[in-house]
C-alpha cells in the first residue's frame, strides 16, 4: 500500500504550493489513476512517490515504511517507472534497455537474458526480432510496449506510469491501454496512472483521483464521481465530458 | 629545382625525415593522451559543479591564448630545462581547451529526459554517467580529442625551438637559413601528419559507435572495424617501437651541442661539429636552431647540452645583466664574462674565434663612395637629412640607438623599426639611406653594403667563442684540444663570406663547413673520417 499523508511541495521561486496537503491511499493492487489537466500537480505527486521529488511536508508511506529513509536508489529499483516521454537510452539495444534495472541489481548476465526474453514476449515483441534493435528503429507503440517492460523487468509490486500513451495515436493508445489492462490481469501489480485523458482514466483506473491546482478534489470510482461529484471542477468535468458526448452524436446524425 | 633533383634532396634525408616524424608522434600522441587523461576529468567537474564550470572553462581558454612561443619558454623556464618535457607540457595545456569544452557540451547535449530516465531506474549518479552520459557524449569528446590532436600537430613543429626536436626541426633551420627546401620538408610531412591523426580518432569513434553498425555486416567490415579500433593505438607505438629498434647513437661518448637559430650560430654549431668528429672519438648530438640565447644559456647550464657558441656582449648583458661600456675593451669584456661564467655557472669560455659580430652602421657602396664616407663620423654632417633603419631590439636596447646618439653627438632625420630579415633589403632598395645591421651579416657582401668604422669606437664587442660546461671539459679533456683549434681563426670578412655562402643556397651549412676547415690546417694530416 502507498500512502501519501498531507504532502505539501512547494518549488523554489513559486508561491503557489505544486501540491498541498494531499492525502491519499493506493490499495496493494489497485490501480489508481491521477487525473488533472497540466499544473495541477498529478505528475509531482507520482515523483513523491520513488523520491525524484522530495516533499516539502508530510511523508510519503510505501507498506508502511517512510519512504525517506530508504535508500533512494534501492527505494527506485523496486518501484517500476515508465516515463512520460518513453525515456529508452539511445545508446542501449531494446534489451540492454529492459535488462537496465536487474543490471543494477547485480544479476547475471544469464538470468538478465532469461528475463528480458520473457518480458519482450509479454509485451508481444518477441527478442528474436526485436531483441538487438536501437530504440530509434521502433515505432512509438513498440518503443512504449519496451517502456513497459523495462518498468517490469525487476518484478516490482508498485508501477509509476507518467502518462505513459499520451505522444501516440489514439489508435496505438487504445491497443496498448487494453494491453496493459490484459496484463495487470495476470500479473496484478499495484499501478499510480497519471493522465490528463477523462477517457484514459475511466477505462483504467480502478479508482481516480481528481487533481485540481495542487489540491486533491476527490478519490473515488468513475460512477462515485460521476454521480456525486464533491466539488465543482469534478461536476465540471463530466458535464464537459457530457457536452463532448452529445456535440458528437449531434455531429454524427447530421451526416447523411 | 627539378624533380629528380627534389628525389635525391629528400632521399638523402630520409632517415631524418623519419627521426622527425616520429618525434612529431611521439610529442603529438603523448600530449592527446595527457589531454584527454586531465581534460576529461575537468570537464566532468566542471559538468558536475556547475558553478566552477565559468572559472574552469575561463581558465583553460586563458591558456589558449598564450601565444605558443611564449607558452614553450615560461614551462622552460618552469621546468628548468629543454627538450620533449616542457613541450609536452605545453601541447598538453593546448589541447586541453577542446577536449574539457566538448566533454562538458556533450555531457550537457544529452537529453535531460534520459537524466531523468536512468534517476528514476535507480541508476547512482556514477552509473548514470558511465551507462548514459558518457556513451552518448561519445561522439562530441571524439571530436574534441580531433581537434586537440590536429592542434598538436600543429603546434608540435614550434617545439623544436625548445630543443624537443620534430618536424620544426627543418622548418626552424629553413626559416633560419632562409631555405624554402627545408622547410617544406617540415611542413608537408606535418600538414600529412595531421590528416593521418584526426582521420585515425575519426575512424576510432566511428568503428565504436555500435549504434551505427547494426546490421551491417561481412566479415571484411568486421576487420575493417578492428583496423580502425587499433589504427590509432598503433600510431602511438610507432614512437617506442622505433626507439626500441633503433638503439640510437648510444655506441660512443656524445657531446652535445645546441645553438641559437639564425644562420652564423647554426654554421658555428657545424664547424665544431665536424671538427670534433674529426679530431676525436667523441660523437657529436646536433640541436641546433634553439630559439634564443636564454633557451640555450638554460640549457648549458641544465647540463642539457655541453656546448654553444655565444657572444661576450651577449653574454655581458642578457645573461650577466650588467650594462655594457660602449668603449669597452674587448680583452676586459672576454675576462669578467669568463670569470663569471667559471664561478656561476661551471663552464668555460674558450679562446674566442676571431671575428667580432657587433652592430655596424652600414650604407650602400654606391653611396658611400660618391660622398666619401669612411667612417661613421663622416655622416654627422648629412645625418639630419637621413633615414636609418635597425632592429626593434636596438632601439630598446642601452647600447643601442640612444647610446649611439649620445656617444656620437648626432641622431638621423629619420628613424624606421625593420625587422633582421629585411634590414639588409631595405638598404639595398634605397628604402632607407643608411642602418645598424650586424657585422657580419653574409647580406653585407651579396648586397654590395659597405660597412663604416666606428670610429668613436662606441660599439661594444661582440667576440664569438665556444662555451662549455666544464663537467664536460674535465670528461673529454680532447674536446677542448679541439676547440682551440678555431681560436682566431675566423676574421670578420671570412665570417661574412661564410654566413653569405650557407645562405645563397646550391650548398648545405654541412658542406660550407667542410670546405672552410679542409681550407684551413686545422683537421691535420690525419687521415679521419672526412
Amino acid at each position: 500500500m502507498i500512502e501519501l499523508r498531507r504532502v505539501t511541495k512547494r518549488f523554489d521561486r513559486v508561491i503557489v504550493p505544486a501540491v498541498e496537503e494531499v492525502t491519499l491511499k493506493v490499495h496493494t493492487g489497485e490501480t489508481m489513476v491521477l487525473l488533472g489537466s497540466s499544473g495541477s500537480g498529478k505528475t509531482t505527486v507520482l515523483k513523491l512517490v520513488n523520491r525524484l521529488i522530495e516533499p516539502t511536508s508530510g511523508a510519503v508511506h510505501i507498506d508502511g515504511r517512510d519512504v525517506a529513509d530508504a535508500d533512494v536508489h534501492a527505494l527506485r529499483r523496486s518501484i517500476g517507472y515508465v516515463f512520460q516521454g518513453i525515456g529508452l537510452f539511445p545508446n542501449m539495444t531494446v534489451r540492454q534497455n529492459v535488462g537496465v534495472v536487474p543490471r543494477l541489481e547485480g544479476w547475471s548476465a544469464e538470468r538478465i537474458r532469461d528475463r528480458t526474453e520473457d518480458l519482450l514476449g509479454l509485451v508481444s515483441l518477441p527478442g528474436g526480432e526485436f531483441g538487438d534493435r536501437y530504440p530509434d528503429q521502433l515505432s512509438g507503440g513498440q518503443a512504449q510496449r519496451v517502456g513497459v517492460a523495462r518498468a517490469l523487468a525487476a518484478d516490482p509490486a508498485y508501477l509509476l506510469m507518467d502518462e505513459p500513451f499520451g505522444a501516440l495515436d489514439a489508435v496505438t493508445r487504445a491497443r496498448l491501454q487494453s494491453e496493459l489492462l490484459e496484463l495487470n490481469g495476470r500479473l496484478g501489480k499495484t499501478i499510480v496512472f497519471v493522465t490528463h485523458d477523462l477517457f484514459e482514466a475511466l477505462k483504467l483506473g480502478d479508482r481516480i483521483a481528481v487533481l485540481h491546482e495542487g489540491r486533491l478534489q476527490q478519490v473515488g470510482t468513475g460512477q462515485e464521481l460521476h454521480h456525486t461529484p464533491r466539488t465543482p471542477f469534478v461536476r465540471g468535468l463530466f458535464r464537459q465530458l457530457e457536452e463532448q458526448v452529445d456535440e458528437l452524436g449531434r455531429r454524427i446524425d447530421r451526416w447523411p | 629545382m627539378a624533380v629528380t633533383a627534389w628525389v635525391d634532396y629528400v632521399v638523402a634525408r630520409g632517415p631524418e625525415i623519419w627521426l622527425r616524424t616520429v618525434e612529431h608522434l611521439m610529442l603529438t600522441g603523448l600530449s592527446t593522451v595527457g589531454a584527454v587523461l586531465l581534460g576529461v576529468p575537468v570537464g566532468l567537474l566542471a559538468f558536475y559543479r556547475p558553478r566552477s564550470r565559468s572559472v574552469l572553462l575561463s581558465l583553460i581558454g586563458i591558456l589558449q591564448t598564450i601565444p605558443s612561443l611564449a607558452m614553450l619558454a615560461l614551462l622552460l623556464v618552469l621546468f628548468g630545462r629543454i627538450g620533449a618535457v616542457p613541450a609536452l607540457a605545453a601541447l598538453t595545456l593546448y589541447a586541453l581547451l577542446p577536449v574539457v569544452r566538448n566533454t562538458v557540451v556533450g555531457l550537457e547535449g544529452v537529453d535531460p529526459t534520459l537524466g531523468e530516465a536512468a534517476r528514476g531506474l535507480g541508476m547512482t549518479i556514477r552509473q548514470e554517467l558511465t551507462m548514459v552520459r558518457l556513451p552518448l557524449a561519445l561522439p562530441v569528446l571524439a571530436a574534441g580529442i580531433r581537434t586537440a590532436a590536429v592542434i598538436g600537430v600543429g603546434i608540435a613543429t614550434l617545439s623544436a625551438f625548445i630543443g624537443a626536436g620534430g618536424l620544426g626541426q627543418f622548418i626552424n633551420r629553413g626559416l633560419a637559413l632562409s631555405d624554402t627546401g627545408l622547410i617544406v620538408l617540415g611542413a608537408v610531412p606535418a600538414g600529412i601528419l595531421a590528416l593521418v591523426v584526426d582521420g585515425s580518432i575519426a575512424g576510432l569513434a566511428w568503428a565504436s559507435d555500435t549504434r551505427k553498425h547494426h546490421g551491417a555486416g561481412g566479415p571484411g567490415y568486421a576487420t575493417l572495424r578492428s583496423a580502425a579500433v587499433a589504427f590509432p593505438f598503433l600510431l602511438l607505438l610507432v614512437p617506442a617501437v622505433d626507439m626500441l629498434a633503433f638503439d640510437r647513437g648510444r655506441k660512443a661518448a656524445i657531446v652535445r651541442i645546441c645553438t641559437k637559430n639564425f644562420t652564423e650560430q647554426i654554421l658555428l654549431g657545424e664547424i665544431m661539429a665536424q671538427l670534433i668528429e674529426a679530431r676525436t672519438d667523441l660523437a657529436v648530438d646536433r640541436r641546433f636552431g634553439l630559439g634564443g640565447t636564454i633557451i640555450c644559456h638554460n640549457a648549458l647550464i641544465a647540463g642539457d647540452v655541453d656546448l654553444y657558441p655565444e657572444y661576450t656582449g651577449t653574454a655581458l648583458t642578457a645573461i650577466l645583466g650588467e650594462d655594457i661600456e660602449s668603449s669597452a675593451d674587448p680583452e676586459d669584456v672576454f675576462r669578467v664574462v669568463r670569470d663569471a661564467y667559471v664561478q656561476r655557472f661551471d663552464a668555460q669560455w674558450l679562446t674566442p674565434f676571431g671575428f667580432d659580430n657587433t652592430y655596424v652602421l652600414m650604407a650602400k657602396r654606391s653611396v658611400v663612395d660618391s660622398l666619401g664616407w669612411r667612417v661613421v663620423s663622416d655622416v654627422e654632417d648629412r645625418a639630419p637629412g637621413l633615414s636609418v633603419g635597425f632592429t626593434a631590439e636596438f632601439a630598446e636596447r642601452s647600447d643601442g640607438y640612444q647610446g649611439f646618439a649620445e656617444h656620437y653627438g648626432f641622431t638621423f632625420g629619420e628613424t624606421r623599426d625593420l625587422d633582421p630579415s629585411i634590414l639588409y633589403d631595405a638598404v639595398a632598395d634605397d628604402q632607407v639611406d643608411l642602418a645598424f645591421g650586424f657585422a657580419t651579416d653574409g647580406r653585407i657582401d651579396s648586397y654590395g653594403l659597405e660597412v663604416l668604422e666606428d670610429d668613436q669606437a662606441f660599439f661594444p664587442p661582440y667576440q664569438a667563442a665556444p662555451v662549455v660546461r666544464i663537467a664536460t671539459l674535465r670528461a673529454y679533456p680532447e674536446l677542448r684540444d679541439a676547440l682551440e683549434l678555431l681560436g682566431n681563426l675566423l676574421s670578420d670578412p671570412t665570417m661574412r663570406r661564410l654566413n653569405r655562402e650557407s645562405e645563397e643556397g646550391g650548398r648545405t651549412v654541412g658542406d660550407v663547413a667542410a670546405d672552410f676547415l679542409a681550407s684551413t690546417s686545422v683537421l691535420g694530416t690525419l687521415p679521419g673520417p672526412r
